[in-house]
This record gives C-alpha cells, sequence and structure tokens, in this order.
C-alpha cells in the first residue's frame, strides 16, 4: 500500500499531495495518509467527503492515519467540459403543477404524489430540477408531508424552483420550507432548456 | 547591493486568509452589548463594512480600519494592497475617502528598518491616488509584521450605500476577478505562472473607486466589498442583512486566470475551507458546478471588487462604464437577488 507522509506539513501541502496521489492510482486502489496536524486533518476530510470518499480514521498520539480506497476516475469532476459531453444522458426536470397527482380522489392524489417524490431521490439519474407552481407550491411549505423529500432532494444537488408568483398569491411565503423563490422568467428558461421535463 | 528583503519570509498565511473565522467572530460579538443611537447610521448588526456616523442633514461619517500581515513580497506592493483594501471599506458605502492612519506592527531587529518606510511610501501612494491624506499613524514592535490603515470619509446620508439594500430583481454586479488567495498560495507552492501571479497583485493594488462613484451615479442601494470572507461568504451576509436570496452563476463569475489551475492541483488555502463552513447549508450548488468553482467561491479574497445590486434598468449603462474607466479589471454580471427563500445563496 501507498503512504502519504504529511507529517509536519501545513496546509495546503498536504492535499496537493493527495490529489496528485490520487491522480496517479487506480479504482480500488488503497492509500494510507498521514498528518499531524489538526486542521490539514479536517480540511483533507472535507475534500475527501466531497469526492465521495469515505476514509477510514484511526488516531495514535498527535498523528492521524487516513486509510481510503481510490473510486473510479470521474473525469468530470476535473473537466468542466465533460458535462456538457453529448453521451450523457440529457438532464430532466420534474414539473408539479398541483398537490396531487392525477385526477380522481385527492385523497388518492396526495398520498401518489408523496411516494412519487420519495422514489425520485432513489432514481440513478436525478432530476437537474423540480419545478413548482400553482397549487404545487404548497409542496415545499414547512408543514407539508414532501417537505423533508424535497429537502432531501435539495441536499442530492437537484435544484428546487418555485414559482414566487403562486407563492404571493398563497400567502405562504414566510412558511417556504425548501427550494428557491423564483419568477417565470426563470421557469419558462429552466423548461424550455431541459431534455425532457416529467409531470407527474 | 545587499539583498532584498522578502516580506513573504516573515509568515505561514497572510493578508485577508488571516482573519478570523466569521462564526467563531460572530460569536464573540453576538455576547456584546449592540449600541443603537439615531447618529449611528450603521452599525455592527449588518455586518457592514464601516460604521457610519450621522454629523448633519448632509454630512455623514464613515470609518473603517484593516490591517494584515504580508500578502507579497515587496515592502511597497503590500503597503500599496493593504492600502486600497483598507480604503476599500469607505468605497463599499458609497462614501469619498478624506484621511488615513497608518497602523504599524514592526520589529526592527527582524526586518531591515527601510522594508518599514518602503511598506508606507506604498500605502501613502495610495492613499494618495485616491485623493485623501496621510495624517499619521501609530507603531508598535511586533513580529511577524503587519500593516493596514484606519480611514476616515464622508458620504451623504441619502446616498449611503449598505449590505441592506438589495432587492429582489436587482441584479448583481461583481467589480474584479476572484482567485487572489487562489493565487497566492500557487505562488508559495510553485502551482502558477509568474504572470498569473503579477495579475493578482495588480488587481489588489486597483482602488475600486470609480466603481463605488457609479454606484452612486446609478443609485445602487446594496453593496459591499469581497475581502476575507469570499464572494460567498460576502455574499451571504448582504443578503441576510436585506432579507433576500441571491441566485449566482458560478460561470459568470470572473475568475482570475491560473486560479482554477492552482486549486485544480490542491492547493486550496485553509481559509477556503473556513469559508465553506461559514456559508454552511446557507449555500445551495446546484449538480452542474464544478468542485473547484464551488471551492473558489469561497477564496478569501485580499482587496477584492464590490459586489453590487442593481436595478436592472441600469446594469448595463454601470458595466459599460465601469469597463471604460477600468479597463484592466474585469465587471461582470453575476446573478440577481430573489425574493427571501430558505437559504441565501443559489449558485447554477
Amino acid at each position: 500500500m501507498k503512504t502519504l507522509d504529511t507529517r509536519g506539513l501545513l496546509c495546503p501541502k498536504p492535499l496537493i499531495m493527495l490529489k496528485e496521489a490520487l491522480q496517479e492510482m487506480d479504482a480500488g486502489d488503497a492509500l494510507r495518509v498521514e498528518t499531524d496536524n489538526d486542521t490539514s486533518l479536517k480540511n483533507l476530510l472535507t475534500y475527501l467527503k466531497d469526492q465521495g470518499i469515505e476514509p477510514e480514521v484511526s488516531s495514535a498520539g498527535a498523528v492521524h492515519t487516513l486509510l481510503l480506497t481510490a473510486p473510479e476516475k470521474d473525469l468530470s469532476a476535473s473537466n468542466p467540459a465533460a458535462y456538457c459531453s453529448s453521451d450523457l444522458p440529457r438532464d430532466y426536470v420534474v414539473c408539479i403543477k398541483r398537490e396531487v397527482m392525477g385526477d380522481g380522489d385527492p385523497e388518492l392524489g396526495k398520498v401518489l404524489l408523496e411516494t412519487f417524490v420519495e422514489n425520485l431521490k432513489l432514481q440513478e439519474q436525478l432530476p437537474s430540477h423540480v419545478v413548482l407552481y400553482n397549487g404545487g407550491v404548497k409542496l415545499a411549505m414547512k408543514s407539508s408531508p414532501l417537505c423533508s423529500s424535497l429537502v432531501e432532494l435539495e441536499e442530492l444537488g437537484t435544484r428546487i424552483m418555485l414559482c414566487g408568483t403562486c407563492v404571493d398569491h398563497y400567502g405562504i411565503q414566510l412558511d417556504i420550507g425548501v427550494g428557491m423563490i423564483s419568477n417565470m422568467v426563470v421557469l419558462t428558461e429552466t423548461l424550455a432548456s431541459a431534455g425532457h421535463v416529467v409531470t407527474p | 547591493m545587499k539583498e532584498k528583503f522578502d516580506l513573504l519570509s516573515t509568515i505561514e498565511y497572510g493578508g485577508c486568509s488571516a482573519k478570523l473565522p466569521a462564526g467563531l467572530l460572530s460569536e464573540v460579538l453576538g455576547k456584546l452589548p449592540l449600541v443603537k443611537d439615531p447618529r449611528l447610521l450603521v452599525d455592527l448588526e449588518t455586518h457592514d463594512d464601516a460604521g457610519v456616523y450621522k454629523l448633519n442633514e448632509e454630512t455623514a461619517l464613515i470609518f473603517t480600519t484593516d490591517f494584515f500581515p504580508p500578502i507579497c513580497s515587496d515592502a511597497y506592493e503590500f503597503g500599496e494592497i493593504s492600502a486600497a483594501n483598507a480604503l476599500s471599506d469607505i468605497y463599499a458605502m458609497g462614501g469619498t475617502p478624506l484621511m488615513a492612519l497608518n497602523l504599524m506592527m514592526f520589529s526592527q531587529e527582524r526586518i531591515p528598518l527601510d522594508v518599514f518606510g518602503q511598506i508606507l511610501e506604498g500605502g501613502q501612494a495610495k492613499v494618495r491616488e485616491a485623493g485623501a491624506l496621510v495624517a499619521g499613524g501609530h507603531t508598535i514592535d511586533d513580529h511577524p509584521p503587519k500593516y493596514g490603515l484606519a480611514v476616515v470619509g464622508t458620504v451623504h446620508p441619502d446616498h449611503l450605500i449598505t449590505n441592506a439594500g438589495a432587492r429582489p430583481n436587482d441584479v448583481l454586479l461583481l467589480t474584479k476577478a476572484i482567485g487572489t488567495g487562489a493565487l497566492v498560495s500557487g505562488q508559495k507552492n510553485g502551482l502558477c505562472s509568474e504572470g498569473d501571479y503579477r495579475l493578482a497583485l495588480e488587481q489588489m493594488k486597483q482602488l475600486n473607486r470609480h466603481a463605488s462613484a457609479l454606484a452612486v451615479k446609478y443609485h445602487v442601494r446594496g453593496m459591499t466589498d469581497i475581502t476575507g470572507f469570499a464572494l460567498a461568504g460576502h455574499a451571504m451576509k448582504m443578503a441576510e442583512a436585506s432579507r433576500v436570496s441571491f441566485r449566482i452563476h458560478s460561470l459568470q463569475v470572473p475568475l482570475l486566470p491560473g486560479a482554477y489551475q492552482v486549486f485544480e492541483k490542491g492547493s486550496i488555502p485553509g481559509a477556503t475551507f473556513r469559508n465553506l463552513e461559514f456559508t454552511g447549508e446557507q449555500a445551495h450548488f446546484a449538480r452542474s458546478v464544478d468542485y473547484n468553482i464551488k471551492m473558489l467561491l469561497h477564496d478569501a479574497q485580499t482587496s477584492g471588487g464590490l459586489l453590487l445590486a442593481v436595478n436592472p434598468d441600469h446594469a448595463a449603462s454601470l458595466l459599460s462604464d465601469l469597463n471604460r474607466l477600468d479597463p484592466e479589471i474585469s465587471a461582470m454580471e453575476i446573478g440577481e437577488v430573489i425574493p427571501e427563500s430558505p437559504r441565501r445563496l443559489y449558485f447554477e
């Protein structure tokens, strides 16, 4: 196993060394990193977490040791242009315009919509945006049973967008628990530029 | 000829990245009794750039200070940058600087005395460029050295521009590129070109004078300058004070050449991580935002640009006026003000 000894080195040296090492490693290779600086340890962990890497951390005295496995190389992370590459699946936007899913019994409609949003976050490809308008904005209220699922989606990087006119119309601005309050210009732009739009 | 003294040899980190973490600062300041007085137009509460005291109906006094350890090797340049940074707080309120006092911490046992003089000369030249006067100062023995100024300026009370004046639908303009922290770190670790580093130094020396005058001309109500808490941290404080949220298009944020490459190589200063912690859940990043860009948005700036919230009808004129007056810096429209939402910042 390769070992990076960063003892005695101050931020950002350890991170520079870690990035170099990760670039040279193949997926699945193990790496051991040693540091004796608490700030460096914290910053290394923040960086790794943001890359989706969960190292094993152990400490002996002042020396901390991180054990980690190199992940699959994600070229898009180091090359912004790769995001635009045409062989990636096109982004999609979920557009919710009511508090219910489908016509018929509104109680059933509420349950269906709740289940739909819960399932959204389990999709292999997450929507780039969830657009809520008209009655749909009420789903983003703190009291809504869907609020926590929408927060989870937001944490995963999906942008939740609310129609500002609708939020004002229902007078619920102070009760909104998730999402960016937006206007029709931005919503139109988002829907028009989406790869495709899913409307439950 | 004697060898030129390298100021950077005295320190581990410099510039505004030497600031206390913002969260820690709020914790301490929050415990102090808040001074309220009708004559204080701007106080600590909105985390503004300076204190503002109303003298009469026509004039308010702006008072500010800033100082830090060396950000570059050359003493004269350090003086210039530190002065430009201190003066910036006056400009960020829409004011005109009048007078400054030097604040210096310097150990004559550790550093040649002519370095002391060169720092002051650089500072004085910058203050003169701003049309203000250096009227003295104070020095104490300390190492590593620190230099900055306390500055007073004035503003018409009706034209005062604060953190709290941004309104939904305003357009956000940033008047300087970001990445000074990255390039200083890159230069220290041999990860950027001399040319890119020079460009960062030149930008740090640039006064925010023209941008400030144009903000007044175009009736801008909300403005701040970007320094140690990074674009993201200062934008968050401004959105909070204005009780709005900001939507920022990260690909439109101007970057100093070479800054991205420095972060790509992992040379990310500790201040960046502290700022990231400070904005925390208040900042949301769309999945498409590149990791290094996200970190650059949290890169501590020294003598950074102004962030203006301007009426959309005036944004284009202001921007073109500014690019004519300051052609060497790259002002850009970077986003818009949106109604107060659960988070303060939304980065696309």
